[in-house]
């Protein structure tokens, strides 16, 4: 490639390439020159413009028909999110969507990932979005002339803004501010107000309009405006520490990963822990489990293990899969599985004193927090009282619950189908590949009926599974099927020479995979992998043919048989398909900004 | 490590436990008892557990009556479960086959339409795009399903077609167009008319080649289509002469017994199998030896052979399919010789015109025109359009592929435009376009089990419908997992069978 004419250093040390200049062209060239250039061209462009205007009037018409009930989705904004959390609790749901919040922030700043947008740019959204509100005044059907009149107006400010910071700026401006300023002002803007404005009114309990006061459960404008002060927060706290704080991505992905469990075992669930119970075995468990576990490890991981430490682990691995022959405590068998793990594969992380206490380190934190969340899981909720394992939310929130649990469990199963399908070893490729090839051949909706079904019935006399961690243990099923095709795809465009020199430098074979092969196949499968995860966010929503209460569900079964709003069924799915159509594009936008950051594709 | 490998020469073998041959075996066939031993596990416990519950197995269902009838289908009351079944499938099919061809073509256009340098064009496509592909389905296909419920009854059409076009509640109706008399002898003039078309079209060609000419061969091959049209509505009536023939056919197939074309079948059912497979055997010898066989080509190959044998045993199991063979096909040279009787013909000009009914202006299912119920609507639209938004990325991303290079480099040797999208950019994009496209229309299958939730009756609904009468949950299970491991392998073997037809020869 070229030469960067005049690299600009960035803070942050790295060298980016100036924005060319973008050329000025008049509007009316450029309308001769996108709308009509030839005969043909006019032509589409009248047709289609024709179709964009019944299209908008139709939508509009929709949207703002006088039979049209908005209030159906706008007073069980709740049941969308939520389900029937109860109120007195609702802390808890703010508390989860502000941990959240504050994770976003500081991560947007740990990876730097705001984008800039110029200032003409931003005149010009500016103007459009101004035209687009002017436009909803004039083009909808069955409007009053007063509403009209008011929309052409609202629309008229920022497009005059626009235009008139368009004719002051230079035709060659290349000023640009952080697009997350302009967002958060956006936001700020329609939170705040709801301060002034009195939609507020609209609260959520069982159909009735309930005046917005009282507690903070039933209030929204509140608790947003304190979301939003804490993104804002979190976001300069994040910058003002990434300079110091070196392992802040890390930590902050270590956070990510648990917060799925922490959120719904600890905040929403909110387990009532037996203190007597918790004295006498969790906490010895966990005790035994983390340190002797990590002496074992320490002497295992000595560069003098050898022999010996090999069948110690091999010992311990037969001792962890005897343990399921004998009556015991599941979580003694897990983390003695665990243990038999992190033993076989101590020789990987031999090395340094610093090494093997990082090793040991990490091993007891894994204890910790896997105890912790079994016990978590375990223990009945106080929120409901419901027995173990019964679930207390729905809406958007099981939604999220659903594709999150599933994108975790699915990625090491994925990435584990897909080196053994790649593998040297028949049996495991075999097994493997007809794992994949089933699993792709049959539709979502059947697993999901096969394990809403049989699962119960395949499981032992005493063990249980609700319906809700059954449905993701098939999903997870599922879905690593796909991603182990995904992941296969990276792991196939890695060169030879890598594998050779991987073992030329005398890498064992868990080494090369895990420090060789694995993050370079990672990283080329992160588009297909994005795209696997929103896809695994749309698809949660089949679980409504099972019966579990999404937020499809809510939106089509619930809502419409709510008392007050019989039959409104287009408006929550309105609303349900915007949040997913939100969801899933602004994750396809993100995906392909990492993509151009990674520069992925352009070799 | 380093050291103990230093201390011994490469020659000795490691003790037992660090033989990475013997460990790796070991591993495998430890993994493999576990997974086995898992499965068999959770199948007695789902014995035990059925057997506590008092629920039956046995496929008897197959045979016995369902006790329920279908919304809609070749059969809406269904003598047996396997009936119903069938039934099921026939309309899981219907709506595949539909689909594909329609989410096909509005996927193209749209495709080309983000490509287009007219910016409304653009503009329209992308917004398409970016709002379907990122809605749900499912959410979508309820939606069209609310709305469509929720309609007052609509008339589309204007002018001559006015009221051609309905929606309701109950469904969409639209004209059915049906061949009319004579139809079928003008169609044979037609269809000799467009063989001499070809011959027309290359000897132009040929004639441009050599004298340098713009010949207008293309031009030409139509006016020799519309020419043959236009004589056959005069002429048809002579083409009468074929209705005994195809009579005479009719009746030499009647007269074969079931049981040769039963050996026929198997015997045609074994050399295709021995044929595919040697055919796959040979596509992997290249100039520089035969390549490696991969999992997933052994995999086909034994597939392949189990298919063969499946075949075969259905042919010997059930002699009713050769019987009803012979029979189906007796019928249609019949039907055919009725349709081309010397009397069967009409006036000049109306032999070529198709008919069309009118759908009633209906508050039932008219009997006239086509129907959609609303259910089959709710699913196409959404399986049509979603579908529809993936292609044409497939499509655009294709199109993106071909290198600058070739176009400059057609433009520099003077091809024109047409013969640039024909003769480099497009044979160019389908290599890319092919694999990710049959996988869309893979998807497109499988997603018509989303019916079930407006309840149409595909197979997963019909099978929902009958484990919950007769409590058969793991058969039923079975047959749909069968049913769409072999639908998802023929498709993908289809694609396949052109996949390597157009892959690049690389050296």
């Amino acid at each position: 490639m070229t030469e960067p004419t005049s690299p600009n250093v960035t803070a942050g040390g790295r060298v980016q390439l100036a924005r060319p200049k973008e050329p000025y062209i008049p509007p009316r060239e450029w309308i001769r020159d996108n709308l009509f250039s030839t005969p043909f061209n006019s032509i589409l462009t009248v047709l289609f413009t024709a179709l964009v205007f019944v299209m908008t009037r139709g939508m509009l018409g929709f949207i703002f028909g006088h039979d049209r009930r908005w209030e159906a989705p706008a007073t069980n904004l709740r049941f969308l999110m939520t389900q029937a959390y109860p109120d007195e609790q609702y802390i808890r749901v703010w508390f989860t969507f502000g941990w959240i919040l504050a994770l976003a922030g500081l991560s947007l700043a740990a990876w730097n990932a705001a984008p800039r947008v110029g200032y003409r740019n931003l005149a010009r959204k500016a103007a459009s979005v101004g035209v687009a509100v002017a436009l909803i005044g004039l083009v909808a059907p069955a409007m009053s002339t007063s509403g009209r009149l008011q929309y052409v107006l609202i629309g008229a400010i920022p497009m005059a803004a626009g235009i008139i910071a368009l004719k002051i700026l230079d035709n060659h401006d290349t000023r640009d501010m952080s697009a997350f300023v302009v967002q958060v002002l956006v936001v700020a803007g329609i939170i705040l107000s709801l301060w002034t404005v009195p939609y507020g009114q609209h609260t959520f309990v069982d159909g009735a309009a309930r005046v917005d006061s009282g507690t903070v459960a039933q209030s929204t404008k509140l608790p947003l405006t304190i979301m939003l002060l804490v993104i804002i927060a979190a976001f300069y706290v994040g910058r003002t520490i990434r300079p110091h704080f070196k392992q802040l991505k890390a930590v902050l992905g270590g956070i990510w990963l648990l917060s799925p469990f922490i959120l719904t075992t600890l905040v929403l669930r909110d387990p009532a822990f037996d203190s007597g119970h918790l004295l006498s075995t969790d906490i010895p468990i966990g005790l035994a489990f983390a340190l002797g576990g990590g002496a074992i490890l320490w002497l295992l991981s000595s560069a003098k293990a050898g022999e010996t430490g090999r069948i110690a682990a091999a010992i311990i691995l037969v001792l962890a899969f005897a343990s399921f022959l004998t009556p015991m405590r599941m979580i003694v068998r897990i983390d003695a599985l665990m243990l038999a793990g992190a033993a076989l594969s101590s020789a990987t992380f031999a090395g340094s004193r610093e090494a093997r206490l990082r090793f040991v380190g990490g091993w007891m934190g894994a204890i910790v927090i896997v105890n912790w969340l079994v016990t978590a899981t375990n223990t009945p909720s106080t929120v409901f009282g419901l027995p173990t394992g019964t679930f207390y939310g729905g809406g958007l929130t099981l939604t999220l619950i659903i594709t999150s649990f599933t994108l975790i469990f699915a990625f090491p199963l994925g990435v584990t189908m897909a080196l053994a399908r790649t593998s040297k070893m028949p049996i495991f490729r075999v097994m493997s590949t007809a794992y994949i090839e089933t699993i792709r051949g049959i539709p979502l909706i059947t697993v999901f009926i096969f394990f809403a079904i049989m699962l119960p019935l395949l499981l032992p006399d005493g063990m249980e599974v609700a319906k809700i961690p059954a449905i993701v243990i098939g999903y997870v099923l599922f879905s690593s099927a796909y991603l182990a095709e995904n992941v296969r795809g990276g792991l196939q465009s890695i060169g030879r020479g890598q594998h050779e020199a991987a073992e030329a430098l005398g890498l064992t074979t868990a080494q090369k995979t895990l420090m060789i092969t694995l993050p370079q196949a990672l990283r080329v499968s992160i588009p297909p992998l994005v795209g696997q995860a929103i896809g695994t966010f749309k698809e949660s929503s089949l679980v409504l043919i099972v019966g579990l209460f999404d937020l499809l569900f809510i939106a089509r079964n619930v809502i419409p048989n709510t008392s007050g709003f019989l039959g409104a069924q287009r408006e929550p799915l309105m609303v349900a398909s915007f949040i997913y159509w939100a969801g899933s594009y602004s994750m396809s936008k993100a995906s392909q900004r990492v993509e151009r950051k990674l520069g992925l594709g352009e070799r | 490590m380093t050291a103990s490998q230093t201390e011994h020469p490469a020659t000795t073998r490691p003790p037992l436990w660090r033989d990475a041959v013997v460990v790796k075996w070991v591993a495998q066939v430890f993994t493999l008892v576990v997974v086995v031993g898992v499965l068999i596990f959770l199948v007695t416990q789902a014995k035990t557990s059925l057997n506590d519950n008092g629920i039956r197995t046995g496929f008897d269902f197959i045979k016995t009556n369902p006790g329920f009838q279908l919304a809609e289908g070749i059969d809406t009351s269904p003598a047996t479960g396997g009936r119903a079944l069938y039934v099921g499938m026939v309309n899981m099919f219907r709506i595949t086959f539909v689909g594909i061809i329609f989410a096909t073509m509005l996927g193209v256009l749209v495709g080309l339409g983000r490509l287009s340098g007219n910016w409304m064009v653009e503009k329209v496509s992308t917004v398409f795009v970016e709002t379907i592909r990122n809605v749900p389905l499912l959410v979508q296909i309820i939606f069209y399903d609310a709305v469509i419920t929720q309609l007052a009854p609509v008339e589309f059409g204007v002018g001559p077609i006015s009221g051609w076009f309905m929606v309701t509640q109950k469904g969409v109706s639209m004209p059915r167009i049906f061949a009319a008399d004579g139809f079928y002898q003008w169609a044979v003039v037609v269809l000799v008319g467009a063989v001499v078309a070809r011959f027309v079209y290359r000897h132009e060609v040929d004639r441009r080649d050599e004298t340098g000419q713009d010949t207008k061969p293309g031009f030409k091959a139509m006016g020799t289509i519309v020419a043959f049209g236009l004589l056959g509505l005069l002429i048809h009536p002579l083409f009468g002469f074929l209705g005994p023939i195809f009579g005479g056919i009719a009746r030499v197939i009647g007269a074969i017994p079931p049981g040769a074309v039963q050996l026929a079948l198997i015997a045609l059912a074994a050399t295709a199998v021995v044929i595919w497979i040697r055919r796959f055997w040979a596509s992997f010898d290249g100039p520089s030896g035969r390549a490696k066989l991969t999992d997933d080509d052994w995999f086909r190959i034994v597939f392949a052979g189990i298919g063969g044998l499946l075949v075969a045993a259905v042919v010997v199991l059930w002699p009713g399919l050769s019987a009803w063979i012979v029979h189906s096909t007796h019928d249609f040279f019949r039907f055919l010789e009725t349709k081309f009787e010397f009397g069967n013909w009409s006036r000049p000009l109306d032999g070529m015109r198709p008919g069309v009914i009118k759908p009633d202006r209906f508050t039932s299912f008219s009997p006239n025109g086509l129907t959609m119920s609303r259910a089959f609507a709710a699913v196409f639209l959404g399986v049509v359009l979603y579908t529809a938004s993936f292609i044409a990325e497939i499509i655009r991303g294709g199109i993106l592929a071909v290198p600058k290079g070739q176009l400059e480099a057609a433009d520099a040797v003077g091809l024109t435009k047409g013969q640039k999208l024909r003769h480099i950019v497009l044979p160019q994009a389908f290599r890319v376009i092919l694999p990710p496209m049959g996988n869309q229309y893979l998807n497109l299958a499988k997603n018509t089990t989303l019916a079930i939730a407006v309840g149409y009756s595909d197979l997963v609904q019909v099978g929902q419908t009958l484990y919950n009468q007769s409590g058969r949950t793991i058969e039923v299970m079975a047959i749909w997992m069968l049913f769409y491991l072999s639908v998802s392998l023929g498709l993908s073997s289809i694609v396949n069978f052109w996949n390597v037809r157009l892959k690049l020869v690389e050296r």
